[in-house]
């Protein structure tokens, strides 16, 4: 299954808050929906559940128009409730009947979700009775009771102790295992690089970054070296002897990031370094982490 | 379908699961089975002949202890005067007007008759109540001791002059039509009937449409099923639980009264004896006229996040109710005027008017099929259009929306 985004664009009364959203991703992967809070992500995610409708732009699985309600979406919305009084596999088997399950497939997935999540003894509680972390163990199950082809997540880590979070990211990992097709947004980027193969960087409601991740992080990483000299003054040693072969962009802890200038190679600039005896403790192709690159495309401009 | 039904089932389950509900039932029930069984009870003892002991300990004591002061001695003979007033009273008679007066105040007497002659007298009492006919009752048996000596003078015999009052002619009723006086009671039970179940209910269903806003489930409902499956489960499910708890009711109170009716000696025949046509109106009409409400307060409900808010907002819808039922109220006692017959038509007042039309007045076969088909096209309206101000209003959070907003907002969509 390839679900395709194109052109989306949304507006609340004057203000247009997407500006042609495109992305694509098939099922076995997952997507990674970056951007800082307001940027457009929970809003993409809403025109694809059909609570808004995009004023223009399309979405299509397989070619065809995507009608949410033909298939079976598992979503876990950014605003997150369920039935208080309710008991806890009551209301986890009504949502997977409404969601196309028949009742015997919602009593067994709802029963298989609360042991897999380790809350089965809460089955006949009222959700209320149940801490805070079990509740949000009980709104993973409700997203995934129906068996989904598509799981949508939206800020899934947000909140989550770091026990559950663990819990999470085994989940997700298994349905990308299993070959479901998973959509997530999140602004925390350690849990992004663990499972996406690809992600769009949104920023204003425009996506400015968009791809494989391992090839976002090499083009990043093209014409940039770490160095680390191990003195105190590396910076002022690598402008006054190597000025016109690199200029220094950044810094990450000890290291010194630095740009190749044009005619400037990484054999070139050791051969200079090492005939003024400066002999670096670290040399090589300087990789970003995913946090860097967001807060470069997507941070406030100066 | 299937989705509508699921939502239907689990919208009942609320109902019959919810303790209030059904102590709620319990409680309505044992009270409607108790009305008709107790003072049922009390009269079959108040008649019947193994009470006959009470009643004549009771005949020993009198109904009224009352002091007379007889100025110029007009009354011939107190046991008259007693007869005459139809009860039994312990007279106390005074010399003067004063020891009557403290007769009273110091509760040694009912009452006290300070008595000129036979057409001048005061009545002395401590407090007078709401219901005090005691002293009509004296002018009329004074007024009888009156004409009897007026009568006597002129040569003619009282007793036979009271006889010939008392001649009624023998009459038979044939009633045409409808019999407003007998049906009154019943049509008045039903449209209070259909009164408490509105204002029960139509909270009930707009408080379950906002509290999926206030808990935030909303957004996972809409996303997993069509809103009008979301609001026409819930409306029926309340409709449905509605008219299972009135079946429950008044059926205890018929059935009890089929068992203990005849302590009643038929009293209350005309309140259980309603005609076929009847409950066809009520059923058809209450039910849509129900719904159509319901409706309402389920997109109010939709309108709020907050339950608090609701009866802020359903405050016009029920002041809509509230005037229906007072035309329905004035209507029962005019039910062919114009008020009612108009009021038999508009959707939001013709399941009580054309009820009192059927019940007690004159209605036309092509008039009820008309108001039907105007009620259920309004029912259905109404019904999509909650379904869309539902939709609209799922993530609108914060203070409530105003209704002529959202309809702005949907046409723009």
């Amino acid at each position: 299954m390839r679900l395709e985004v194109k052109g989306l664009r949304k507006s609340f009364g004057e203000k247009e808050v997407l500006h042609g959203i495109s992305f694509s991703i098939e099922s076995g992967k997952a997507l990674g929906l970056l951007g800082r809070n307001g940027a457009g992500k929970t809003t993409t995610i809403r025109i694809l559940m059909d609570v808004f409708r995009a004023n223009s732009g399309s979405i299509t699985v397989d070619g065809r128009p995507f009608e949410p309600k033909n298939f079976r979406i598992g979503y876990l919305p950014e605003e997150r409730g369920l039935y208080p009084k309710k008991g806890v596999q009551e209301q986890l088997m009504y949502l997977a009947q409404l969601r196309g399950c028949s009742r015997s497939e919602a009593k067994h997935n709802s029963a298989r979700w609360l042991e897999r999540l380790g809350v089965e003894e809460y089955a006949q509680r009222k959700l209320e009775t149940l801490s805070k972390g079990n509740q949000q163990k009980v709104q993973l199950a409700q997203t995934l009771v129906c068996d989904p082809d598509l799981v949508i997540l939206d800020e899934p880590f947000s909140g989550l102790d770091p026990v559950n979070s663990q819990i999470l990211k085994d989940v997700i990992q298994e349905q990308i295992r299993e070959g479901k097709l998973v959509i997530f947004s999140s602004h925390q980027m350690s849990y992004v690089e663990e499972f996406c193969e690809d992600i769009i960087l949104i920023n204003r409601g425009e996506i400015v970054l968009s791809g494989s991740l391992g090839q976002i992080k090499r083009e990043y990483g093209r014409n940039r070296l770490v160095v680390d000299l191990g003195t105190e003054d590396q910076e002022r040693l690598l402008s006054d002897y190597a000025g016109d072969l690199l200029q220094i962009v950044g810094r990450r802890k000890k290291q010194v990031i630095a740009e190749m200038k044009p005619g400037c190679t990484k054999e070139r600039l050791l051969r200079e370094l090492l005939e003024r005896k400066l002999i670096p403790e670290e040399f090589g192709n300087y990789e970003p982490s995913l946090t860097e690159i967001f807060v470069e495309k997507a941070g406030d401009q100066p | 379908m299937r989705t509508f039904l699921t939502v239907l089932k689990f919208e009942l389950n609320n109902y019959f699961k919810n303790k209030g509900f059904l102590l709620t039932t319990a409680v309505l029930m044992v009270l409607a089975v108790g009305i008709i069984v107790v003072p049922g009870i009390i009269m079959d003892r108040g008649t019947g002949p193994s009470s006959g002991g009470t009643k004549s300990e009771k005949s020993e004591e009198a109904d009224y202890t009352l002091a007379l002061f007889d100025k110029n001695a007009s009354v011939p003979d107190l046991d008259a005067l007693s007869a005459a007033m139809g009860m039994k009273i312990e007279w106390t008679e005074c010399t003067d007007a004063r020891q009557a007066e403290n007769a009273v105040e110091e509760g040694e007497a009912d009452a006290g008759f300070l008595v000129d002659d036979l057409l001048h007298y005061t009545y002395v009492v401590e407090n007078r109540s709401m219901y005090d006919s005691l002293q009509d009752t004296f002018s009329q048996a004074l007024a009888a001791m009156y004409r009897s000596q007026v009568l006597t003078g002129e040569g003619i015999d009282p007793a036979e002059m009271e006889s010939l009052y008392q001649i009624l002619p023998e009459s038979e009723t044939q009633i045409l039509g409808k019999d407003s006086a007998g049906n009154y009671a019943y049509t008045y039970i039903l449209i209070m009937v259909q009164y408490f179940l509105l204002i029960f209910y139509g909270q009930m269903i707009a408080t379950s449409v906002t509290s999926e806003k206030s808990n935030r489930a909303i957004e996972i409902l809409v996303t997993s099923v069509d809103s009008n499956s979301l609001i026409f489960g819930k409306v029926l499910a309340g409709a449905i639980a509605g008219l299972i708890q009135c079946v429950l009711i008044l059926g205890s109170a018929v059935g009890a009264y089929q068992i203990f009716g005849e302590s009643w000696g038929g009293l209350l025949d005309n309140v259980f004896d309603i005609p076929i046509p009847v409950w066809i109106t009520f059923a058809v009409f209450g039910m849509l006229g129900y719904l159509l409400y319901a409706f309402c307060f389920g997109m109010l409900g939709a309108l709020v996040s907050k339950t608090e808010d609701i009866s802020k907002v359903s405050m016009p819808v029920m002041m809509l109710y509230i005037i229906s039922f007072f035309i329905a109220i004035f209507g029962l006692n005019d039910s062919n005027g114009i008020l009612i017959r108009a009021a038999s038509f508009i959707p939001f007042t013709s399941s009580n008017g054309m009820l009192i039309r059927v019940a007690m007045g004159s209605v036309e076969l092509w008039e009820i099929i008309v108001s039907c088909l105007l009620l259920v096209t309004f029912c259905a309206g109404t019904g999509v259009l909650a379904a869309k101000i539902f939709r609209f209003g799922t993530l609108m959070y914060g203070n409530p929306v105003k209704f002529t907003t959202a309809l702005k907002k949907i046409r723009e969509k």
